[in-house]
């Protein structure tokens, strides 16, 4: 069942790219499919992350904060130090203590996660306005920006993290006993806690794996813009959780994967790319992002009924 | 029932948003020696009034378990749309009522997916945030719409009875929410829908469509906080707003209203709107920047929830 | 002439025959008491009557004349009008609202209410039942029994001329029992029908007129509380069959000890509560619905909060955390299967395998082909009946989920099994093959405590039992005494 749902989705990613191609004679490029493909993995980065706290039955809405801020630290760090290590380690702990803050919230404290993790989207997104105050910190070493924009053998940089990121998370979930659970914790949280579960420990987890995936998308995204604003994570967050819900991950938690998550990642960026493509202009990005969170959403329900049924 | 005779709580107990307030407002006097001023209060006042408006049906979506994540991109659409109806030359009036309308499609809409398809309110409402968001882009270019006449900011400027037209209007919003909520059928069922969703059910009423009808009262405010809004700016801007709906999500949390039982005050959403209104014009009196004033209030929130979570675990 | 008659009446689910032609008739001014074990029928009894169960056979006659209730709507058109034991007050809307909830009386505006008019209305109708509760207290500041006299009262503002109550005295303290006896006469003097379901047979001849007894759905006696006496009632309720031949081999040398509760006292209302269970023994505890079986075996197994008082398994003390009670070797199968038993939305295979991955796979590295020869292996160790192991649980019979519950523990190596009624819902056959689970479970030296409603199920499977009334133990029946009578003696509270 979950293979041929996957089938479909895949279907979607054909049929979508056919339209494009008989649209657009740019679309085919070797050149545009590659930027697809790095856009594309941007969006996975940060999607996978949400991805694991959706299977929970979870939800983090401060990963575009996130972003924006680890950037900003990660790119202060380079400037003032120089090294390049250093900055990318900032930005990844940076993202590792927000999502920790989160679980914290979520586990110990048994905030609600949606709003707990949105009052903490309006306080990151206050401290990078605050820290940043207007400016902009740009041009970074090229070694750095490589991993953003780079290739290597004719492929870009950012793809091959996707993909490790894809074989990591999914032998995570799919051959650690971790994986297993926090798929149990997100069909029913409440057998898996009577089944011995330690259900708290595995959301803290969950939440601090999404920050560190944010941590290390704004790294990557810090590299391809080659500056660092204040409000550049904000654009970030609706595609990645629409890329989750498109990629079959219920809202609902205990159904998806991560290779879900690439396939509505790559949907999701040729709608945009095609977009662009056909000169459309990026002040549509929100509605049709909006309408397919909606759509897929639906989709998800349905689907749910019609197993109840 | 002599012995179990019962006494009514303590009621007019100080709920703790009223002393958050006082403790603000008292904090600031002696912080910054401009902000007890009767301008500046009246200033906060009219910084308040357009958030009232926004937080007063958001009281009653978060009294029915939900939440409403696209009302600031509701007001930036409908504001849109009649600033551009005003640019065209339309009548106030016919533009207010476009706009009003706009508000209320779009609440219904929410309403639809949650009640009717049962998508979870914080996705659902995200989602209309981008599609009203969008649509506000892509119908402006994302650009100010200005020229939008006299009528408008003449209104706004205008006062009545020696208040400001934003008080006013966040006054009369207030009396209308009060009798909706506590003296009117729809009222009663708000607290049921959150309360004991059941009994309503029991009961024979048709709870769906009182539920839908709470995201589309929401719209409808978003409507009338838009005319506010434009009347202010003097244009139409897409996306000056985003961001509102936060504010009016932390002005009822700390006000007192509870996520999870249908426990809702209208009265503490005034205080929690004041003290939001307060601390940002505090801080800002004091020069503190307005993204940690962002950042103040969703630390605000987070222990607002806290105490929530603690209360309701007693 | 009755108020009320109710002929003939047939009713299945599928695999149980709930009501087997049932004939009751209810005059007004009378107190009906419905008696019987859980499962004998009187809640069906009762949904059929408020139109919230269609019945196969049977007719209905009101004031004389033939009817069809087909809804509750139609039920409360009639004026019949029922208390659930959860009650349906909304928490924030005061008294008089609660009252008039969806019949709320219109202001002169149209969509306002006139508060006025309705705290006047309730007034009226709370002083008619002799209660002087404030209309305008909201309802979640109302005690249980003050949340019943709204209920009552929400039933006569809808001119109720049947009032069904299900266990009303379940949660009330004895002096509250006895003001809502004072004011069912007064409801009866006033010429209202009141159906009564109790399990409390001293309230039986407090309040009734009229008792029927159901047992296995039918029913087997209604007659006056002056022709009979307790032990006949007692006899009545449960000279039932046992539905299998099955009787269980005593256990003769009892093993180490396996639980060992000391001084019980937790959030949910446990008090004082000592209990034993042995290895290779099976220990029963029995007691009416709302005794507090459930609340004891979540609090031992670690998931309700303990305030005082020792759980220690084969001598390892417990905290209150079901992850440190499944890795001491506790399972719970749950009474509710599908809500905290199984994972419904996934398959047998993960089912089976989520409490014990930790141990299966020390190295927290998850085999596959481990996964599934022990998957394989438990199947058919269970005889669990599933086209795959893939298959999603939600599609397995009653007895096939239970047994993928049980198999759930024998792979995390429990040694003290917390079953809370392990045969509810399933079939006879299956039933069978559960016990034989547990004959095996103990005969490999673990220690089983068994809650069940079915008396005969406690007699023919447990070595002893302890019996329990209002969240403490009062009793421990040994081999010997364990018999019906004895256990509904000690639960009922009489003698």
């Amino acid at each position: 069942m979950k293979a041929s749902n996957l089938g479909y989705r895949l279907g979607g990613v054909l049929i979508i790219s056919v339209i494009l191609a008989l649209l657009s004679d740019a679309f085919l490029s070797a050149s545009n499919l590659l930027n697809v493909l790095r856009q594309a993995s941007l969006i996975f980065l940060l999607a996978s992350g949400v991805t694991l706290v959706i299977l929970a039955a979870g939800l983090d809405l401060s990963i575009g904060a996130n972003v924006a801020l680890s950037a900003c630290l990660a790119a202060t760090v380079i400037k003032l130090t120089g090294s390049i290590a250093l900055g990318i380690v900032t930005g990844l702990s940076c993202g590792v203590v927000i999502g920790l803050v989160n679980g914290v919230l979520v586990t110990a404290l048994r905030l609600p996660p949606f709003i707990a993790t949105y009052g903490m989207l309006w306080v990151l997104h206050g401290i990078t306005y605050w820290y940043m105050a207007g400016d902009t910190i740009y041009d970074f070493p090229p070694t750095f920006r490589a991993l953003g924009s780079g290739y290597a053998l004719g492929v870009p940089v950012p793809v091959y993290l996707m993909l490790g990121c894809l074989v990591a998370g999914g032998l995570f979930t799919r051959y650690t006993t971790y994986g297993h659970q926090i798929y149990a914790i997100g069909a029913n949280t409440e057998v898996a806690r009577l089944s011995g579960i330690p259900v708290r420990s595995r959301l803290n987890l969950v939440y601090t794996l999404s920050g560190a995936m944010a941590g290390l998308a704004s790294v990557v995204y810090l590299a391809r813009l080659n500056s660092a604003e204040a409000d550049i994570g904000e654009p970030l967050m609706l595609p990645a959780i629409a890329a989750v819900l498109i990629g079959g991950t219920s809202l609902f938690g205990g159904i998806g994967s991560l290779s879900g998550t690439l396939v509505g990642a790559l949907f999701l960026t040729l709608v945009l790319n095609g977009m662009n493509l056909l000169t459309i202009g990026a002040n549509w990005q929100p509605l049709v992002t909006g309408v397919i969170v909606v759509a897929a959403a639906w989709v998800d329900i349905v689907a749910r009924r019609r197993g109840e049924g | 029932m002599s012995a179990a005779r019962e006494k009514r709580l303590p009621t007019p107990f100080l709920p703790g948003v009223a002393y958050l307030l006082a403790g603000l407002l008292v904090t600031f006097s002696v912080l910054a020696p401009g902000f007890a001023s009767v301008p500046n209060l009246l200033n906060v006042g009219v910084q308040s009034s357009i958030l009232l408006l926004l937080a007063l049906p958001m009281t009653l979506i978060i009294m029915s378990e939900g939440l409403d994540l696209s009302m600031g991109a509701m007001l930036g659409l409908a504001g849109v749309t009649l600033a551009t109806l005003l640019v065209d030359g339309t009548s106030l009036v016919f533009a207010a009522g476009a706009a009003l309308a706009v508000g209320l499609l779009f609440g219904m809409a929410n309403g639809w997916l949650i009640v009717s398809l049962g998508i979870p309110p914080f996705v659902a409402t995200l989602g209309t945030l981008g599609i009203a968001q969008g649509l506000a882009l892509v119908a402006t270019d994302g650009q100010s719409v200005v020229g939008i006449g006299e009528q408008l900011p003449d209104l706004y400027a205008s006062r009545w009875i020696g208040l400001p037209f934003s008080i006013l209007v966040a006054l009369v919003a207030y009396g209308v929410f009060h009798l909706l909520l506590y003296h009117t059928r729809f009222g009663t069922y708000v607290f049921a829908i959150g309360g004991h969703r059941e009994a309503l059910d029991l009961a024979g009423v048709r709870a769906n469509l009182y539920h839908v009808a709470i995201y589309g009262v929401g719209g409808v405010m978003a409507g009338f906080a838009a005319l506010v809004f434009t009347g202010r700016m003097n244009a139409g801007h897409p996306t000056a707003a985003l961001g509102m709906e936060f504010d009016a999500i932390a002005a009822v949390i700390v006000g007192g209203t509870s996520f999870s039982r249908g426990d809702g005050w209208l009265p503490g959403t005034v205080l929690g709107v004041l003290a939001v209104g307060v601390l940002k014009n505090g801080l800002n009196v004091i020069a503190i920047s307005s993204s940690l004033q962002v950042a103040s209030i969703g630390l605000l929130v987070i222990a607002a929830l806290l105490i929530d979570s603690l209360r309701g675990r007693r | 002439m009755p108020l009320v008659e109710m002929r003939g009446i047939s009713k299945s689910f599928p695999g149980v025959r709930a009501l087997d032609d049932v004939s009751l008739s209810i005059a007004a001014g009378e107190v009906h008491t419905l008696l019987g074990q859980n499962g004998a029928g009187k809640s069906t009894l009762i949904k059929v009557l408020y139109g919230a169960a269609h019945p196969e056979h049977g007719e209905f006659l009101f004031d004389g004349r033939p009817v069809r209730i087909s809804s509750p709507s139609d039920a409360r058109r009639l004026g019949i009008a029922v208390i659930f034991q959860e009650f349906s007050l909304v928490p924030f809307l005061d008294v008089a609202q609660n009252i008039f909830l969806g019949r709320e009386i219109s202001g002169r505006i149209p969509g306002t209410v006139d508060h006025g008019r309705m705290h006047a209305e309730a007034r009226r109708l709370l002083d008619m039942l002799g209660s002087s509760l404030d209309t305008r207290v909201m309802a979640h500041e109302l005690g249980i029994a003050q949340q019943q006299i709204v209920e009552i009262a929400k039933a006569l503002s809808q001119n109720a001329r049947i009032l069904v109550m299900d266990e009303p005295t379940a949660a009330l303290s004895e002096h509250e029992i006895a003001r809502l006896f004072d004011l069912i006469r007064t409801l009866k003097a006033d010429g209202l029908a009141v159906v009564y379901i109790s399990h409390r047979l001293r309230e039986v001849f407090a309040i009734a007129d009229r008792v029927t007894v159901l047992r296995d759905g039918r029913q087997v006696a209604s007659l006056r509380p002056a022709e009979t006496s307790m032990g006949d009632l007692v006899r009545l309720m449960v000279g039932r069959e046992v539905d299998t031949t099955y009787r269980h081999r005593f256990c003769d040398q009892p093993g180490e000890v396996a639980l060992a509760v000391r001084d019980l006292h937790a959030d949910n209302g446990i008090h004082g509560v000592n209990l034993d269970v042995r290895a290779g023994e099976i220990v029963g505890l029995a007691g009416l619905v709302g005794s507090g079986r459930t609340e004891l075996a979540r609090t031992i197994f670690g998931a309700d909060r303990i305030n005082r008082g020792h759980v220690r398994v084969f001598g390892r003390e417990l905290k209150d955390r079901p992850d440190v009670s499944v890795g001491a070797g506790v399972g719970l199968v749950p009474e509710n299967r599908k809500t905290e038993g199984l994972a419904l939305v996934r398959s047998v295979h993960d089912n089976l395998l989520v409490a014990g991955l930790d141990r299966l796979f020390p190295e927290h590295w998850y085999r596959f082909r481990k996964a599934a020869r022990v998957v394989g292996d438990l199947i058919a160790r269970l005889q669990v009946v599933t086209p795959s192991p893939h298959r999603l649980t939600k599609f397995l019979s009653g007895g096939n989920q239970q047994k993928v519950v049980i198999g759930k523990w024998l792979n995390a190596g429990s040694r003290l099994y917390i079953f809370d009624e392990p045969t509810r819902g399933i079939d006879v056959g299956a039933k069978a093959e559960i016990y034989r689970l547990l004959e095996n479970l103990v005969g490999q030296g673990a220690g089983v405590l068994m809650i069940s409603s079915e008396l005969p199920e406690i007699v023919a499977v447990c070595d002893r039992a302890y019996v329990m009334r209002d969240k403490v133990i009062v009793g421990e029946l040994g081999r010997g005494d364990l018999t019906e009578e004895n256990i509904l003696r000690l639960a009922m509270h009489h003698g």
